[in-house]
């Protein structure tokens, strides 16, 4: 038997990357033709092979490999939005000290009050912007399976979305960063665009097919 | 469709390949100009595979390594001409309004 060579085992740990039922019928013939389109002296994966199959894992994790083009364009954009969140949430925490400064600035008879309203506000931040990445990611990944819970859950998150930034922006602005209030209308407007392309006619008959088959897309 | 899927069934038209033989073959359609990658190849077999498009012919083992050939089903090939027969629609269209009796500005190209 041939020994693995140092190419083989970093190929091996990329395809590792793909769902364990995919890799079980596939991966054996992934690395042979890897292995033969690798050039003679080549040692390591190459970083676009290896992108390309980190690509492909993700698309097959997410089930996008089988998705109709809107549905694949709108689990684009809900991980955007969960990327966009997670902006927010730096945001959030790189910015604290300014607004306390500014809310101190804003309300200087109430120095005590004002800097515990931003304190509770950072806090309350740092315990739902996590729960909003996550919620983004389980969206996208349902959606991409053709969940129908997923896709409802998608619509119910957005308009939600819509009417806390609606009251956010009656909010006293000076307790707000404005670069968090920017990367929330972007998650938004993710969001928003993300409902029109799952709910655009092209997507309908992938949400529509029988949880049989669903639970056979899960598998590979 | 996209392009690489194109590639890949135009590439199976004649004949089952393996992922390998695919792979050249795709490059060698297209003079070089779409280099498919591994990663890319067996996402569009799976999709390809589960639409019923792709099917596999038979397994071989060379070398040690298995080596699985792919064919394409009636319906892919349906699906190839249709998509086929609509470029060559839309480059003729294209073609005929450069032509110089369609665009005299143009002159001869």
């Amino acid at each position: 038997m041939n020994e693995m060579t140092e190419l083989e085992r970093g190929y091996r740990r990329l395809v590792a990357f793909f769902p364990k039922s995919f890799r079980t019928e596939n991966s054996e013939e992934i690395i042979a033709v890897l292995l033969a389109t690798a050039s003679p002296d080549q040692r390591r994966p190459g970083l676009t092979e290896s992108l390309d199959l980190l690509a492909g894992a993700f698309r097959m994790h997410m089930g996008l490999s089988r998705a109709p083009r809107s549905v694949v364009t709108a689990v684009r954009l809900m991980c955007l939005g969960a990327v966009a969140e997670l902006a927010v949430l730096i945001t959030v925490l790189v910015t604290q000290g300014s607004i306390r400064a500014a809310a101190v600035a804003r309300y200087p008879h109430y120095t005590a009050a004002a800097t515990q309203a931003v304190g509770h506000d950072v806090t309350g931040d740092m315990v739902v912007l996590p729960i909003l990445v996550l919620a983004w990611l389980w969206v996208a990944w349902g959606n991409g399976r053709g969940s129908q819970l997923a896709r409802v859950a998608a619509i119910v998150f957005a308009s939600l979305y819509t009417l806390v930034l609606v009251l956010e922006l009656s909010e006293d602005v000076a307790l707000v960063a404005p670069a968090a209030m920017i990367a929330s209308s972007v998650a938004w407007a993710l969001g928003v665009a993300a409902v029109v392309f799952i709910l655009r006619p092209r997507s309908w008959p992938y949400y529509e097919r029988p949880a049989r088959d669903r639970a056979q897309d899960a598998l590979v | 469709m996209h392009e690489a899927t194109f590639m890949i069934l135009t590439a199976l038209a004649d004949g089952s390949q393996h992922g390998y033989g695919i792979i050249g073959e795709v490059a060698e359609i297209s003079g070089g100009r779409v280099a498919l990658r591994a990663g890319t190849l067996y996402t569009a077999l799976d999709r390809l595979r589960a639409d019923g498009l792709v099917d596999v012919d038979r397994e071989e083992i060379v070398d040690n390594r298995l080596r699985r050939y792919y064919r394409l089903t009636p319906e892919g090939g349906q699906r190839l001409a249709a998509e086929a027969s609509r470029l060559q629609a839309n480059a003729q269209a294209a073609l005929s309004r450069l032509s110089p009796g369609g665009n005299p500005s143009l002159g001869v190209i």
